[in-house]
């Protein structure tokens, strides 16, 4: 599907987006003090595609925090306005898109698709870039995440000196690409020579990371969790735990979820927002009745789900290593702590 | 464009039969046509308030109009307990997997239930006495904790008076309306005289049941593989998208609610 990488100048760059805001509503990353947040682009304003990861999880944009599924007793719930274009997904969230996928998308007639998950899917334009640095808690390549997207995005930036090294990676970025052709040159060898020193760079201070937090590799992973089920690590663990639910909102994995119903004098309608199994109702039933009424065993069963159940139906860890839950974390929780411990545990 | 999984059917409550002090039967008509199979299930919505899974205790065959048997436990099925005739609800499914009772057909067959149980049970019930004389042996024994909170109580008891069933009956604790057995459900299982090894076992009821029932099931000698649990778990989409009632590698609203004993065995906590 790849054809030979553009090159695209960093004046171009502005007015590449405002050919793609004809089409799309263009979300762009920015810093704010130590964060990065999405924000919608404004032509003229400065972009910059290098940074590693935003504060919010690319599934966001699929599954909104909160949004109406069904309304009255109607087949069709529209979303508003334009597509969307996501600049700068990272590596690390293109991995948390397949498992949203292989939850929402109805994996070619395995499984009931999700309507807005679909639609949605479809139509939003991806637009990745390589990490041109990382954050202290980024450890994607304990994952098999290398900090550039090498799958699942329309188009990839990888960001050099003076400008972009451009490539796509679906038809849907092809047919982007080739509306904006006046912006682009073909890459030279010096900028495929720059991008790659570049990547090497990334991924050695990803790696040094790692080494750092001594983070265990993804091939030690298989049956830590069957085999440390009644180990002391989840009481352990989970002591400090607040029940915020921060750690699986902000995952880019995470994908479950709450139907509630609304209701006014002239109709009603029913919402889906992201829930958490961190929290204590989750897995109540009828009566008060409770199959995880502590703490650790919700932590644990965080930990089930990640590396236990989507590797065994999805053939994936469904972590990408991108580190919000450390950095999101009040009480300190750390993953990479806890995955050191599990697989310490059972060797 | 895929069809809508969380669109409600819009249906009218016809009858609200009250069954227990707990327990009411809402008779509900679908504008729509909708159906199911034995121990599939429907999640049932109050305009505005919530919605809940909720397995049909009617006849599968029946196909315009549907009951559900709710007990009374919590904020949602207070409202649908306050339900009159007339009023307005929504209705999505079927649901998940039901009983499979072509499989059933030659074999033994003991069915033991307890309390809410007999709310899917009574529709399982009905599919098997549509196939009468198709089964070598049908079994029933069922319990609950006093006659008054007896579900369907006049109803069961009639099933005595069939010829194709062997029906026991029992409560925790009597009253002067009752005449038959006293103990435990489980209590009243060695009157079953079937071929364990290849009978087949359908467990539904309260928790503690469904897990005491099963084990000594196992006692008995009847195999994982045909001892038939109905798995109540948390469930909020039904569809195996939200998380909310998996068991190990499968979500109980789409892999399940029934469930053969062999195919969870191995997960832990199943009872929990
Ligand atoms: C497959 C299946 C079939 C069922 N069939 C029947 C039936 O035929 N008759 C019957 O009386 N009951 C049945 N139940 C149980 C019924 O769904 C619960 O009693 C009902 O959800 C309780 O709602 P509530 O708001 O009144 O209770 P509360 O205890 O007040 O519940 C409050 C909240 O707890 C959560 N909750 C508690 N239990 C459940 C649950 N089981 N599923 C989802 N959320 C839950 C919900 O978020 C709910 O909003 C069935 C459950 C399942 C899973
Ligand atoms: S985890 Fe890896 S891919 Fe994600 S932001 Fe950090 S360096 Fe980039
Ligand atoms: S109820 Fe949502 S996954 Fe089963």
């Amino acid at each position: 599907m790849n054809i030979s990488p553009y090159y695209l100048s960093n004046t171009d760059l502005n007015r590449f987006l405002e050919d793609l805001s004809a089409c799309f509503q263009v979300y762009i990353p920015i810093q704010k003090e130590n964060q990065r947040f999405y924000k919608e682009f404004v032509p003229g304003e400065p972009v910059s595609l290098g940074m590693p990861r935003t504060f919010e999880p690319l599934k966001a944009f699929l599954t909104r925090a909160r949004e109406t599924v069904a309304k009255d007793f109607n087949e069709k719930t529209p979303r508003q306005g334009k597509p969307i274009a996501i600049l700068g997904a990272k590596a690390c969230d293109l991995k948390g898109l397949k498992i949203q996928d292989h939850v929402f998308s109805g994996r070619d007639g395995a499984d009931i698709p999700d309507p807005l998950y679909v639609d949605f899917r479809r139509d939003t334009l991806i637009i990745a870039s390589d990490c041109a640095s990382c954050l202290e808690t980024c450890f994607c390549m304990s994952l098999g995440v290398s900090p550039h997207p090498q799958e699942n995005f329309d188009i990839n930036f990888s960001t050099l000196q003076d400008g972009y090294l451009v490539e796509t990676g679906s038809d849907k970025g092809k047919s982007v690409i080739e509306k904006s052709l006046k912006l682009l040159s073909p890459a030279s060898l010096d900028h495929l020579r720059e991008r790659d020193n570049l990547r090497a760079k990334t991924a050695a201070s990803v790696m040094d990371n790692i080494k750092k937090n001594s983070v265990p590799d993804q091939e030690h992973f298989k049956g830590i969790i069957e085999k440390n089920y009644g180990s002391e690590i989840w009481q352990q663990e989970a002591r400090s735990c607040v029940e915020c639910g921060c750690c699986t909102i902000i995952c880019p994995t995470c994908h479950c979820f709450l139907l509630y119903d609304q209701k006014d004098e002239k109709s009603m309608a029913r919402l889906r927002v992201w829930d958490s199994c961190m929290l204590k109702d989750y897995a109540r039933v009828a009566g008060g009745g409770n199959p995880r009424a502590k703490l650790w065993m919700r932590l644990r069963n965080r930990f089930e789900k990640k590396f236990d159940f989507f590797p065994k139906v999805a053939g994936i860890y469904a972590c990408t290593g991108c580190g919000r839950c450390i950095s999101g974390c009040p009480a300190k929780i750390d993953i990479r702590r806890v995955l050191h411990k599990l697989v310490e545990a059972h060797v | 464009m895929c069809k809508n999984p969380y669109r409600l059917i819009k249906a009218q409550v016809l009858d609200v039969i009250t069954e227990t002090p707990s327990i009411k039967t809402i008779r509900f008509k679908p504008e729509e046509p909708m159906s199911f199979s034995t121990g599939q299930f429907f999640e049932i919505t109050v305009p505005g308030v919530g919605g809940a899974p909720f397995t049909p205790s009617s006849r599968p065959s029946q196909k315009d109009v549907f009951e559900v048997s709710v007990m009374r436990v919590g904020k949602l099925t207070r409202v649908i307990h306050e339900l009159k005739p007339g009023d307005i609800i929504g209705a999505r499914g079927p649901l998940g997997n039901g009983y499979p009772i072509d499989y059933f057909r030659g074999k033994e067959i003991l069915v033991l239930g307890g309390g809410c149980g007999f709310a899917p049970l009574r529709s399982l019930m009905y599919s098997l006495f549509e196939l009468s004389g198709q089964f070598k042996q049908l079994y029933f024994r069922g319990g609950c904790k006093n006659p008054g909170e007896f579900l369907y109580r006049r109803e069961i008891e009639g099933w005595y008076e069939r010829k194709d069933l062997n029906i026991q009956l029992t409560v925790d604790k009597g009253d002067d309306t009752w005449k038959g057995n006293v103990g435990l459900v489980l209590n009243i299982l060695d009157s079953v005289h079937i071929d364990y090894k290849t009978a087949i076992a359908i467990v539904c009821g309260p928790p503690v049941m469904m897990k005491f029932g099963t084990k000594k099931l196992l006692e008995m000698g009847f195999s994982d593989e045909h001892i038939y649990l109905s798995m109540e778990k948390n469930m909020s989409c039904g569809i195996g998208k939200c998380g909310h009632c998996r068991i190990g590698t499968y979500y109980a609203c789409k892999d399940g609610p029934v469930f053969t004993y062999s195919k969870i065995k191995s997960f832990p906590e199943i009872w929990d």
